[in-house]
């Protein structure tokens, strides 16, 4: 356990001492990862790749808003741009090979995401909290009213897409190959999203999620760091997108709206924000709890109202989420909850003052 | 993993869970109907049941249209049960609800691929529905699938069955005759997808042959309300005739607004290849009022075998909003389920796909309803009879028919 | 010259429309800083009244009258019970009330069978004037919001709970330090928020029919019209939703009317064209139009 610490952390001292079970989550769902498919049949391997492809959403929406303070609810907008983007090459140009599916989803993304930054993050005054939420809900809207009406990109039908994934000229089919390559490149995209947020790039974020006007005052461009994080969490949506449109074979307006981008908040929430398993869980466990119960005709129809009172109870008496039962505040990466208007969780995580003391020699 | 249930005899406590959702279904109650539902026949065959999907829209803004379809495949199914099923296998029948949106029909429908693993699929109502289901179940899901609607034409996947009619099927005789009626300048207010765009390019070059003009044409999404600008230019060009391909949920804002201007009392005329008996579910009775169509079946359409299918679905969904029509697939959904029933008869119970599609391929002469149709080899369409029809309070009246008319796709 | 007449009232109504459903949105936002996600379920609510009231035999006019209390109380309801936990948590109370809204939503969704139904205005018809014709419905709607915001703005401003409110909007720590309960303010205030947009969603359904998704349509607007014009005062919101009133039909005329335009904006690229707008004018006006403290 302490090996894979090491392996990953640039601040040893501090964390190996403070985290024991996170990890531990970790690393169980690890081999669940890699095991599951020869347990289960094709049919829900398929949908288990489903929720793989969902968990690069959920992580993207927690860079932003459990490690930044980045309220977006918006990341369905850089996930079905993706998405939107790859179906297009499927579609016009024929163009269908894995290792083009990938940049692709990534540039598209952080570009998309890089507007949307520069529009709502950079400029003379930092932006309100609200703001930047009513902003990315905004163009989440506009972008799926869009896509709905513009009949090159297949306007309300959205577009289907015909062939199938290929690496070289085989064909990739929705099953244990796409299975592996989906948790393949969700470990690869994990890791260095935790080895960001465990760098010293992450104690900035860290900062900001404290105490912006701190960090601000010690000389750091705080909306800056804000910007690069959301283009990167940006980017991690749309790959999340373009897969998620090949694995599909569809991609539509409802999957660069609203609908979409509160789910990715709902999957956060629900894990236990402020961690990066948990979005994981979050996505895990709401995707199955809708999965099997989709199958009992009676509740088919009640699933979105037992979603929006799960969604209530979590927001108003567990913000910490499931990963809350089993790991506490200050094993976090940081915190966040209720935000109180004036003051801030400063007690918290003796890990803050840690850091403040490290931080004096940047 | 489970795999085929296997069909139960006298399943008394399914058939009370199934009148108990009828009258939910009835009180509004939609919750339990939703999503899958399976219909098991209420007797065995050893080889077990002949498993038919449906996936068509029963809730959302097409759900009139889903709705009619449903309830005559089921009529459908029942009557070939009642007569000893096919070749003694009776028809089980599974619903999937596709909701009017692609985005959520895409799983549904793949949930009857590959964990009912029907034999066939009939469904989708739009354009848009069938592009996106068409691509799980056929080539994914290498499944035969039956497309019941009037369409725009240019579909030649294999392995895909259209019995609705086509764009040649309804416009070569309802074009020409609206030009002799007096009609020059005409208006194409339509919905932006696929249908609409790629039936206005057809219907356009008719119109301009037959010396008539098109001085505005619009594609609005598809929930669009506000259509203030658009009928106040129709007013303004003093258009003629208003040929229509906006769908639901935008339909009923535009009929209204546009009767609002006046038009229907200054004499212009309307026509919408989708108007039929069903359509009082989704426009003011007056709106509809001296509407053209043209379609393969209406209820005044007088012949034996018709009159006789559509009194037994009547009583078997009396009272029912949705009737058997031709605007919302049900006619084509009737159809496409004789046609299966006459594929699997020609290769002797095989249901395999490959076999099944190699026999309906060469299908003539099936009884459907406003006629006998016949699929044209190699092209997946169907030859029918059609008919231009009036709205004439409520009704409508037929004003010219034409027999066996060829579908001119995939040639 | 009929043209103008022709679009002026189509903006106006429109204008009408817009204000109607935002007013509450506005209120709540500028007394208790909380953006009210459900507000498009609450304007659902009031058209979902007039149905149920219609299904049962009454007329459609009594239901519209009873709307605005039914939802009302129900909004009352809401904010002893959950809402107000949030009022220190912005963020927090968004997605709260944007799961009361998903319940709502998809509970009426289920009581309508998922479909959409059309619903008569009381008076139907249209009334001429020279060669154009208009809704009279929709006439209505426009004298109607202009007696509801003068009574809101008499309220406000000549009573003295009007400057309780006021009062509180400004400072609500001094507010409460002279003695006014803000808890019962905001409870009312919210119930009367939530009355306001189940009134505008009876009015509005014979225009629209009655969907699921009546709501939503009107969320992100709503939104946009508040941070538009400014909360923390009345007049802010009033003129945000006036002006996203006029451009959504305002865009769409010059579409048709301007060919130039037209080759630009198809009907769809004009409303998002309104939403891109909307963000660039707050982006350099953040706290929107109308400063607070103004009132």
């Amino acid at each position: 356990m302490s090996q894979i610490k090491k392996k990953t952390s640039s601040f040893k001292t501090i964390l190996q001492k403070q985290a024991r079970v996170i990890p531990i989550v970790e690393i169980l769902l690890l081999i669940l990862l890699i095991v599951i498919p020869f347990f289960v049949g094709d049919y829900l391997t398929v949908i288990i790749t489903r929720m793989l492809i969902l968990g690069l959403l959920a992580i993207s929406f927690e860079l932003c808003w459990g490690y930044s303070g980045i309220m977006t609810f918006g990341q369905g907008l850089f996930f079905g741009i993706g998405g939107y983007a790859v179906a297009l090459f499927a579609n016009k140009a024929d163009f269908v090979q894995l290792w083009g599916v990938i940049p692709i989803g990534l540039i598209f993304g952080m570009c998309a995401s890089f507007l949307v930054a520069w529009l709502l993050l950079l400029g003379k005054r930092p932006p309100e909290l609200i703001f930047i939420a009513l902003g990315t809900l905004t163009f989440s809207y506009a972008a799926e009213r869009l896509v709905a009406g513009w009949y090159w990109v297949g306007g309300g039908n959205g577009m289907s897409i015909f062939e199938y994934l290929r690496i070289g000229s085989f064909e990739v089919e929705p099953g244990r190959l796409f299975y592996y390559i989906v948790a393949t490149i969700l470990l690869l995209v994990y890791l260095a999203s935790r080895f960001l947020v465990r760098s010293q790039f992450g104690l900035v974020l860290a900062g900001t999620r404290q105490n912006e006007k701190r960090l601000a005052f010690l000389g750091y461009k705080v909306q800056k760091f804000k910007a690069l994080v959301f283009c990167f969490a940006g980017a991690i949506a749309g790959l999340g997108g373009g897969l998620y449109a090949h694995h599909e074979g569809f991609i539509g307006p409802g999957n660069v709206g609203i609908g979409i981008s509160t789910m990715a908040v709902l999957y956060a929430l629900f894990g236990g924000a402020g961690s990066l398993i948990g979005p994981i869980i979050g996505v895990l466990a709401i995707e199955s709890i809708s999965f099997t119960l989709s199958d009992i005709d009676a509740v088919r129809g009640y699933w979105p109202i037992i979603l929006g009172v799960i969604l209530l109870v979590v927001v108003t008496f567990k913000q910490d989420g499931l990963l809350g039962f089993v790991v506490t505040q200050r094993e976090r990466i940081g915190t966040f909850g209720i935000l109180k208007s004036t003051d801030h969780k400063s007690s918290e995580n003796s890990q803050h003052l840690k850091n403040e003391k490290n931080d004096s020699t940047s | 993993m489970t795999k085929i249930d296997k069909p139960r005899v006298n399943d008394a406590s399914r058939r009370s869970f199934l009148k108990g959702t009828s009258a939910l279904a009835a009180a509004g109650w939609i919750g339990a109907l939703t999503g899958g539902f399976v219909l098991k026949p209420d007797w065995a065959h050893a080889a077990g049941s002949i498993k038919m999907g449906i996936a068509t829209d029963i809730t959302g803004g097409i759900a009139p249209s889903g709705n009619a379809n449903w309830q005559t495949a089921q009529f459908a199914a029942k009557q070939i049960n009642d007569a000893g099923g096919i070749l003694g296998r009776p028809i089980e029948l599974i619903l999937e609800d596709t909701a009017s949106d692609p985005g959520i029909a895409v799983g549904n429908v793949r949930r009857l691929v590959e964990r009912h693993k029907v034999d066939v699929i009939l469904g989708g109502i739009t354009s848009s529905m069938r592009e996106a289901i068409k691509n799980p179940i056929v080539k994914r899901g290498k499944t035969l699938y039956i497309y019941p609607q009037l369409y725009e034409g240019q579909e030649c996947t294999p392995h895909l069955y259209c019995t609705g009619p086509t764009p040649y099927q309804q416009c070569a005789e309802l074009i020409p005759y609206l030009i002799k009626q007096g009609n020059k300048r005409f208006a194409m207010p339509s919905a932006n997808y696929r249908w609409p765009q790629l039936l206005n390019v057809w219907t356009k070059r008719i119109i301009e042959e037959h010396g008539g003009e098109v001085v505005l044409e619009e594609y609005f999404p598809i929930d669009q309300v506000e259509y203030s600008a658009t009928v106040g230019k129709i007013k303004s060009e003093k258009v003629d005739h208003v040929f229509l391909t906006i769908i639901p949920p935008g339909l009923g804002a535009f009929t209204k607004q546009l009767y609002e201007t006046g038009f229907h009392s200054n004499g212009g005329t309307l026509s919408c290849v989708y108007y039929d008996e069903n359509s009082v579910n989704y426009v003011a009775p007056r709106e509809l009022e001296g509407v053209y169509s043209c379609l393969d079946y209406f209820h005044t359409v007088d012949d034996d075998f018709s009159n006789k299918a559509l009194a037994g679905y009547n009583e078997m969904w009396p009272g029912s909003n949705y009737k058997l029509t031709a605007g919302t697939a049900a006619t084509g959904m009737y159809r496409g389920i004789k046609l299966y029933e006459a594929g699997v008869n020609a290769t002797n119970g095989d249901l395999d796909r490959e076999a099944v599609s190699a026999a309906i391929d060469g299908v003539t002469n099936v009884q459907g309803m406003g006629g006998k149709f016949s699929m044209v080899p190699g092209t997946g369409h169907a030859a029918m009879n059609m008919y231009v029809a009036q709205a004439n309070g409520g009704k409508w009246d037929i004003i010219k028919s034409a027999n066996q008319v060829q579908p001119n796709e995939c040639a | 010259m009929d043209d103008f007449i022709k679009i002026t009232f189509d903006i106006l109504s429109f204008s009408c429309i817009m204000v109607l459903v935002v007013s509450g949105l506005a209120i709540i936002a500028s007394l208790m800083g909380i953006f009210n996600f459900a507000h498009g379920e609450f304007v659902l609510l009031g058209a979902y009244t007039v149905f149920v009231f219609r299904e049962t035999g009454l007329p459609v006019w009594s239901g519209m009258l009873a709307a605005p209390f039914l939802v009302g109380a129900f909004g009352l309801l809401l904010e002893i019970t959950i809402i107000k936990r949030f009022y220190k948590a912005a963020i927090a109370a968004m997605l709260a009330t944007y799961a009361i809204g998903l319940i709502i939503r998809e509970t009426i969704r289920g009581l309508i069978g998922g479909k959409f139904w059309a619903i008569e205005a009381p008076i139907e018809g249209v009334f001429e004037i020279g060669d154009s014709s208009f809704s009279i419905w929709r006439g209505i709607i426009i004298i109607f919001t202009i007696v509801i915001m003068s009574g809101c703005y008499l309220f406000l401003t000549k009573t003295n709970y009007g400057l309780k409110i006021r009062g509180a909007m400004e400072n609500p720590a001094l507010a409460r330090a002279c003695g006014i309960s803000t808890n019962k303010l905001y409870a009312f205030t919210f119930a009367f928020g939530a009355a306001l947009a189940g009134l505008a969603g009876a009015l509005v359904v014979p225009l629209y029919s009655l969907f699921a998704e009546l709501g939503l349509r009107f969320l992100v607007q709503g939104f946009l019209a508040v941070m538009l014009g400014g909360a923390g005062t009345f007049e802010g919101p009033v003129l945000g939703s006036a002006m996203i009133g006029a451009m959504v039909p305002g865009f769409q005329w010059l579409r048709v009317e301007i060919p130039f335009i037209s080759y630009l904006l198809s009907p769809v690229f004009a409303e998002v064209f309104v939403f891109i707008t909307a963000i660039i004018i707050v982006k350099f006006r953040p706290h929107g139009l109308i400063q607070k403290g103004r009132i």
